[in-house]
């Protein structure tokens, strides 16, 4: 490689050089990230002699790194239960492009799920109560992890319980299946072991779990948070002291449907979570409170319909970010938000979307280390 | 299963209330069969965030163009009445499994029930093109909702009943069943829940009252085939087409399901729409 480069003005003919120029190193260095070697192109030189436009092909790095070795090539996952065990849309997605897939919930035993119906169109929105309907964990992995350890993208297998043993199982279950690139933990269950209180409504249940599941496995540990508490934050502190690699924010927010003939609640199972644009602002509300409070990284999740979205996400902390209800409109939105995702940086003259990320945090004079610092308002 | 575009050629409102829309869409139409569906986009995410599911209500390969058959019931319904010829539109399709017709029956027993009349319209279409007959028994609440005899094949013998007895047989499209059980070598439905279960009834006790084993000769005798395969549902005399609020029609979601006698959910968008009536758990389950 030549030290020398060859600056272009737009015109095409190359610019004079300036003696004033300085010489600079190769532009292309490999980085090892978490023993996963990426080549990554430094940023373009800064020239004092013309600006030089990228060229539309300059690579961009969206590669995220959500702890325990668990690096995604790009930070558009798709949502657990919208995707199912990532098959299901066959040739209509291609899953390769994806940052990471997130499964259908899991449980330690097969559950049929709640009665019908399970799904409603609310304004900007939809409910859903499937009620955790798979064939339990083993009848997953021997049915799909075959399939998923073939593929390039990773997959994180979403594990619900009824109590802190079903996740520790299953956690235990998962590890070492070649396949499973990590788990994301549903905690928005009643926990039946403690009088059906939610995990994920209790700091100490959620780190509880947590802390269970984390002993339970090596395998990359992420949890999903609950939006419907009054404050989030005692709580994915709680999860993230307890040693989880990453959060995901949110679950679906509570509610029901009438029935059409006003006679009774239309869901079967009467409530169900709220997901879509609806629920967007209070998602990022819940990002921009937790990314603040946690150094693990957060992995945004609600009402995901278009880039602008994404780059929302990312400027209140969050490092990726989870795509769900739009699939059931769009099925090819998330892979076209990591070309757009790509796009955007470039029009921005980024050689990573890490600048994006939390541009629009408050901006502290200490460096952002709040783990066992109190939350001051 | 493909995503194309699909190009409004004609929108009529066949009855108050029901419209009929002609799409061309070569895509889909390539390959689907009577009992499949299209889950169709609607251009309003900022509001109406799930497609709309709606079965091939006539399928024209030659002409790749199909046409959908659906009552405005909401806000998502509305909008695609406001579709002008040329405009184009999203359809995911063709989804699910379609009806399977015995290649040795002959006389085919059709039963819709209101909008119903959607799901089976084009195996009509089908049965009649492989030269069978067709007889299609048809129920609505009243006479000006009956679907228009224009709109079927000549070929079709059309027999009508409506609740408030203003045209045809007065009662349930149901009552008309008995006449033609004998005559039928195999029945398909599609309609309202009850209608269904009371179909239902009647296919399972078809067999003790007219004295039959099973209808035909050589029908697989002691072979068993697993349940839900499409072998044993060409078997089955009754087929039914379920209907249940739907996510993303591609198996992913699990939001569609009805419980199966086995005690098993299956889902209406990939093991459906079309079940044999013996498949469906009809008092529930849960």
């Amino acid at each position: 490689m030549k030290a020398r480069r060859r600056v272009v003005t737009a015109s095409g003919t190359p610019a004079k050089r300036r003696p004033t120029v300085r010489r600079i190193k190769p532009a292309i260095a490999p980085i090892v990230r978490d023993g996963v070697a990426a080549t990554v192109r430094r940023p373009a030189v800064p020239s004092t002699v013309t600006p030089t436009p990228a060229p539309p092909a300059t690579p961009v790095d969206l590669a995220v790194d959500l702890g325990r070795g668990l690096v995604l090539r790009n930070p558009v996952l798709v949502a657990s239960g919208t995707f199912g065990y990532g098959i299901e849309y066959g040739d209509v997605v291609d899953v390769q492009r994806l940052g990471a897939i997130c499964c259908k919930g899991t449980t330690l035993r097969p559950r049929i799920g709640n009665p019908t119906p399970r799904v409603t169109e609310t304004p900007g929105g939809m409910l859903n109560s499937i009620g955790l309907q798979n064939p339990g964990v083993d009848a997953v992995v021997e049915k799909y992890a075959s399939t998923w350890a073939g593929w390039q993208v990773p997959v994180i297998v979403n594990v619900a319980g009824e109590s802190i043993g079903d996740y520790v199982e299953v956690a235990r279950r998962l590890e070492g299946v070649p396949g499973v690139a990590g788990i994301e933990l549903n905690i928005s269950c009643p926990n039946v072991g403690a009088g059906g209180i939610q995990f994920a409504i209790d700091a100490s249940a959620a780190g509880a779990v947590t802390a269970a599941v984390r002993r339970a496995t090596d395998l990359p540990l992420l949890v999903k948070l609950s939006p419907n508490v009054a404050d989030v934050r005692p709580i994915a502190r709680a999860i993230a002291d307890a040693g989880a690699d990453a959060l995901t924010a949110v679950n679906t927010l509570s509610g029901i449907a009438v029935a059409a003939s006003r006679e009774r609640p239309l869901l079967g199972n009467v409530y169900g979570g709220l997901s879509g644009p609806a629920i967007k602002p209070v998602a990022l509300r819940i990002v921009y409170e937790v990314s603040q409070v946690v150094d693990i990284p957060v992995v945004a999740i609600g009402g995901i319909a278009e880039l602008g979205d994404v780059l929302d996400y990312l400027a209140v902390g969050a490092v990726a970010a989870q795509v769900g209800t739009a699939i059931f409109a769009d099925p090819g939105l998330p892979v076209r938000l990591v070309g757009e995702l790509a796009d955007e940086c470039r029009r921005r003259g980024l050689d990573s979307y890490r600048p994006l990320i939390g541009s629009a945090l408050p901006k502290r004079a200490a460096p952002p280390s709040a783990r066992g610092v109190e939350y001051r308002p | 299963m493909r995503i194309a575009g699909a190009q409004l050629l004609d929108s009529r409102e066949i009855l108050p209330g029901q419209w009929l829309q002609a799409y061309h869409a070569p895509d889909l139409v390539a390959g689907a069969r009577a009992g499949q569906f299209v889950h169709v986009r609607t251009g309003d995410y900022s509001g109406l965030v799930l497609r709309r599911p709606f079965s091939y209500n006539t399928i024209d390969p030659l002409a790749g163009t199909l046409t959908i058959h659906f009552r405005t019931v909401g806000r998502g319904t509305a909008w695609f009445t406001h579709l002008r010829p040329g405009d184009r539109i999203d359809m995911l399709g063709p989804l699910g499994r379609p009806f399977e017709v015995d290649p040795r029956n002959r006389h085919l027993l059709l039963i819709a029930g209101g909008l119903g009349i959607a799901g089976v319209r084009a195996l009509a279409d089908e049965a009649i093109r492989d030269g069978r007959q067709v007889t299609l028994l048809f129920g609505a609440a009243t006479a000006r909702d009956v679907y228009p005899s224009s709109l079927l094949p000549d070929e079709v013998e059309y027999v009508v009943a409506t609740d408030d007895g203003s045209l045809g047989h007065h009662g349930f499209v149901t009552e008309l069943v008995p006449g033609y059980e004998a005559w039928a070598d195999q029945a398909f439905a599609c309609g309202p829940a009850p209608m269904l279960r009371s179909l239902a009834n009647l296919a399972a006790s078809r067999r003790q009252r007219l004295g039959v084993a099973t209808l035909g000769r050589k029908r697989g005798a002691g072979k068993t085939v697993p349940a839900g395969s499409p072998q044993a549902r060409r078997k089955a005399f009754l087929q039914v087409s379920m209907e249940q609020n739907m996510g993303c029609a591609v198996g992913a979601c699990l939001g569609c399901v009805v419980m199966t006698t086995a005690g098993t959910p299956q889902r209406v968008c990939r093991e459906g729409p079309v079940f044999a009536a013996e498949e469906i758990a009809w008092e529930g389950g849960w």
